[in-house]
C-alpha cells in the first residue's frame, strides 16, 4: 500500500503547475517574456518607429522567424498602435510604428506560427 | 497479473488522468499562460488577465464574448472603459452592458480552439493591454478509449498528442482519466485479498465498458450544449471559484497588502464614565421630606443649567427638636410679656421716669418679638436643591413625600457630550496618547489619554480616557474594550477586521484573491491594532489580494 500512496504523491506533486517566467532582460536589450506554450520573445524598440521582436523556443534557442506572422498592439503616449511585423532575417520580425516606439514602451504581440498556431506576448 | 503489475497499471492510468486534467502547458518545468482555471463541467469557456491596473475575464456565451473588467488592487467594477478586442475576427470594439459587464459579437466562438485574444483597455487615465487565450472545448466527442494513451505513452509524440488533448479541454478526459484511476485503485485493492469472484467481476466490468465506448463513460459530455450556469464552487484544496457576476453581487473587494510597522496595541477592558467636571450629583444636606419645586421634579432626560432649582426639602424636625423648641417659645412668650407689662407701667409715668427707659424696654420688646418670630420660620423653610452643573437628568430618585437623608443622591447630573471611559489594565503599559474604543456592536470611538491611576484598583490600574468628537448613543456603565497604542513598534499587514475569519478548524483565514475568479483561504495569525483594523503578523506576505469586504459570504460557499 506504501508504494501506492507515493505513487499516488508522485502524481499530485506532478499534476501543481509551477509557474510561468517573469519578464526578464533579453540578449538583445529588450524584454524577454513567454509568448504561449513553445515559445520566448523579445520585444526590442528604441525610440525611433522600428520594432523588432527576437523568437526563441522555450529552450531560449532562437528559431527562424521565416513563415511566421505578427501583430504588435503597443500603447505609446497613451493611444494604441497597431501595425504588422514581417520576417527578417534569422529569429526577427520587424515592423515599423506609425509613431515612434519609446523603449519600455508596454503592449502585446500576437504571433501565428507557420502551422497556424497563435500565440501571444505580453510587454 | 501480480499485485505489482497492477500498481503499475494504477499508477499509469492515475498519470494519464493526472495530464489530461493539467490545463496549462507546462514544458521544461514551467508552464506558460494562465494558472489553471477552475474546472467544472457547468462553467462556461473563460479567460482571464490581469495587469498592474486591471483584471479582465472574458466569457465564452454563445456567440457573445462577455467581458468583465475590474481593477486589480480594489476589484472594483470598471465602468466607462472603452475595450478594443483583437482577435480571430480583427480588432473589435466591446460595448458596455447595463449591468457593468462588457460584451462583443464573436461568431467564431462557434468553432471549437484555441483563440489568442487581445485586450486594450481605456479608461480616462489609464490604458494598458492584456492578453488571454480562450479555449473553446470541442462538441461532445466520443470518449478517447484507454488503449490509445497506452500508445501515446509509449510513442515519442506523447507530449504533442496529450497537448492536443487538452487544448480541447474535453471533459470527458475526466471522466476517463478518473474512472481508470479509480478503477485502478479497486482491482489493486482486490488482487492484494485475492478475492477471484470479484476480480473477476471488475475485469469482466472492464471489457464491456472499454468495448461500448457510449455516453455512459461521460455522463458530462453532453454538458456543453446545455445551458451554461456559472456557479461559485469550493475545490477539496479549499480555494473557492467565484464568477465574476456573484463578486459584483456579493460586492467582494480586495485590499492590496503592504506592509508597515504601527505602534503597538494593548487591550483593555474598560466602561464609560461620565466626564467628572461636567457632571454632578444632587443630594440632600438635611433629611427631610422631598417635595417637587413649582413645574414638578424634572423627568429622566431632562436638559437642565447649573442653578435650576431640580427638588425642595422640607426638614424634618426632631421630637427633642420640638420639645426644645417649645420650650424656648414659651420662655419668650413669657418675656415678651414681662416687657409688655412693664412697658405699659412706664407709660402711665412717663412724667417721672427718665425718657431713655422706655425706649429700652421698647428695643427689647421689639427684639424678643423678633426672636419669637424666627423660631416659628426658621425650620419650617425648605432647603432648595439646584443642579451643580448644566446636563441631562441621568438618574431620578425623587418621589413627592419621600424621605430623603442627607446622603442619598436624589438626581445624577450627565453632560451628553462628555464623557470618559475608565479602563483597567493589569500591567503597567507606556500608553502614547492616542487610543480607540471599541462596543460589542462593533461601533468605535475616538479616545485621548487622560492619565492613569498609580494606586491599585482591583489589582488592576485605572486608566482614564476622554471620548474625542461626538459622543452620541453613549451611556455612564456601557462596557467597551480600549485599544490604547502604546510606544513599542510592530511590523505587519494591516487588514480591516472583516477579513479575517475563523476557519471550520477555529483557525483565523483571510481570502486571498489569487486569480479573476479564485480565492484562496491563508491561514494567518493577526494582533489587535485597533478598533476597525487587525495586524497581520504572519500567513500572508506584501503584494497579495486580500478580501476586505464580503469575506463572510466567500465562506459560506460550499
Amino acid at each position: 500500500m506504501t508504494r501506492l500512496i507515493l505513487a499516488v504523491l508522485l502524481g499530485l506533486s506532478l499534476a501543481v503547475p509551477a509557474f510561468a517566467h517573469d519578464p526578464r532582460p533579453g540578449p538583445n536589450g529588450g524584454l524577454k517574456v513567454d509568448a504561449g506554450a513553445r515559445h520566448h520573445a523579445e520585444l526590442v524598440v528604441n525610440g525611433t518607429p522600428q520594432v523588432v521582436v527576437f523568437l526563441y523556443d522555450a529552450n531560449d534557442q532562437p528559431v527562424s522567424a521565416q513563415g511566421y506572422r505578427a501583430n504588435a498592439i503597443l500603447v505609446v503616449a497613451g493611444a494604441t498602435q497597431r501595425f504588422a511585423l514581417q520576417p527578417g532575417e534569422g529569429n526577427r520580425l520587424t515592423g515599423t510604428a506609425p509613431v515612434s516606439v519609446p523603449a519600455g514602451t508596454r503592449g502585446a504581440v500576437q504571433i501565428t506560427a507557420p502551422d497556424g498556431a497563435t500565440a501571444q506576448a505580453r510587454f | 497479473m501480480t499485485a505489482p503489475l497492477s500498481y503499475l497499471l494504477a499508477v499509469l492510468m492515475m498519470l494519464a488522468a493526472v495530464f489530461g486534467a493539467l490545463p496549462a502547458v507546462a514544458h521544461e518545468g514551467h508552464d506558460h499562460g494562465a494558472p489553471p482555471p477552475p474546472v467544472s463541467v457547468t462553467i462556461a469557456p473563460r479567460a482571464d488577465a490581469s495587469s498592474a491596473d486591471f483584471e479582465l475575464v472574458a466569457i465564452a456565451r454563445g456567440a457573445k464574448l462577455r467581458i468583465y473588467v475590474d481593477t486589480f488592487r480594489g476589484n472594483e467594477p470598471v465602468q466607462g472603459a472603452d475595450i478594443e478586442v483583437d482577435g480571430p475576427g480583427g480588432t473589435n470594439k466591446a460595448t458596455a452592458m447595463p449591468d457593468g459587464a462588457y460584451t462583443l459579437d464573436a461568431p467564431w466562438l462557434a468553432r471549437p480552439g484555441r483563440y489568442d485574444l487581445a485586450f486594450t483597455v481605456q479608461t480616462g487615465d489609464a490604458i494598458d493591454i492584456l492578453t488571454a487565450t480562450l479555449t473553446v472545448p470541442e462538441p461532445p466527442a466520443p470518449p478517447i478509449p484507454t488503449v490509445s494513451l497506452w500508445n501515446a505513452l509509449i510513442g515519442s509524440a506523447w507530449a504533442q498528442d496529450i497537448q492536443a488533448r487538452f487544448a480541447t479541454r474535453d471533459t470527458s478526459l475526466w471522466a476517463v482519466g478518473g474512472g481508470a484511476f479509480v478503477a485502478g485503485l479497486v482491482v489493486a485493492a482486490l488482487f492484494r485479498r485475492r478475492s477471484r469472484a470479484a476480480i473477476t467481476a471488475i475485469l469482466a466490468a472492464l471489457v464491456v465498458i472499454s468495448a461500448t465506448p457510449s455516453d455512459a463513460d461521460s455522463p458530462s459530455a453532453a454538458a456543453p450544449l446545455m445551458a451554461e450556469r456559472d456557479i461559485a464552487q469550493r475545490f477539496a484544496d479549499g480555494a473557492i471559484f467565484v464568477p465574476k457576476t456573484t463578486q459584483r453581487i456579493l460586492a467582494i473587494r480586495t485590499l492590496f497588502t503592504e506592509e508597515r510597522s504601527f505602534t503597538g496595541t494593548v487591550e483593555l477592558p474598560a466602561r464609560i464614565i461620565p466626564d467628572p467636571s461636567a457632571a454632578g450629583f444632587v443630594q440632600a444636606s438635611v433629611a427631610g421630606r422631598l417635595m417637587p419645586p413649582p413645574g414638578g421634579f424634572p423627568r429622566l432626560g431632562t436638559r437642565v443649567e447649573a442653578g435650576d432649582v431640580l427638588a425642595l426639602v422640607q426638614p424634618a424636625i426632631g421630637a427633642a427638636d420640638v420639645t426644645s423648641q417649645q420650650q424656648q417659645s414659651r420662655e419668650l412668650d413669657q418675656q415678651i410679656a414681662i416687657i409688655e407689662r412693664r412697658l405699659e407701667r412706664f407709660r402711665q409715668i412717663q412724667s417721672v421716669i427718665a425718657r431713655a427707659q422706655i425706649e429700652d424696654a421698647e428695643l427689647e420688646l421689639r427684639g424678643l418679638r423678633t426672636r419669637r418670630a424666627n423660631l416659628e420660620r426658621a425650620p419650617r423653610e425648605p432647603e432648595r436643591l439646584v443642579a451643580p452643573v448644566s446636563g441631562v437628568i441621568a438618574t431620578v430618585q425623587a418621589v413627592a413625600g419621600q424621605i430623603a437623608e442627607p446622603n442619598a443622591i436624589i438626581f445624577q447630573i450627565v453632560d451628553p457630550s462628555r464623557f470618559w471611559v475608565e479602563a483597567l489594565s493589569f500591567e503597567a503599559h507606556a500608553i502614547n496618547g492616542s487610543a480607540n474604543g471599541r462596543f460589542g456592536d462593533g461601533r468605535t470611538v475616538t479616545l485621548a489619554y487622560r492619565g492613569s491611576g498609580l494606586a491599585d484598583r482591583n489589582q488592576a490600574i485605572p486608566i482614564q480616557f476622554s471620548v474625542e468628537g461626538a459622543a452620541r448613543g453613549l451611556r455612564a456603565g456601557q462596557l467597551l474594550t480600549v485599544l490604547a497604542s502604546t510606544t513599542d513598534e510592530r511590523t505587519g499587514i494591516a487588514v480591516p477586521r472583516t477579513s479575517v475569519l475563523r476557519g471550520p478548524n477555529g483557525q483565523s483565514i483571510v481570502y486571498e484573491h489569487t486569480n479573476a475568479e479564485r480565492f484562496l483561504p491563508r491561514e494567518v495569525r493577526v494582533e489587535p491594532l485597533d478598533g476597525t483594523r487587525v495586524l497581520i503578523v504572519s500567513g500572508v506576505e506584501a503584494g497579495k489580494r486580500i478580501v476586505t469586504q464580503g469575506a463572510e459570504l466567500l465562506n459560506q460557499i460550499r
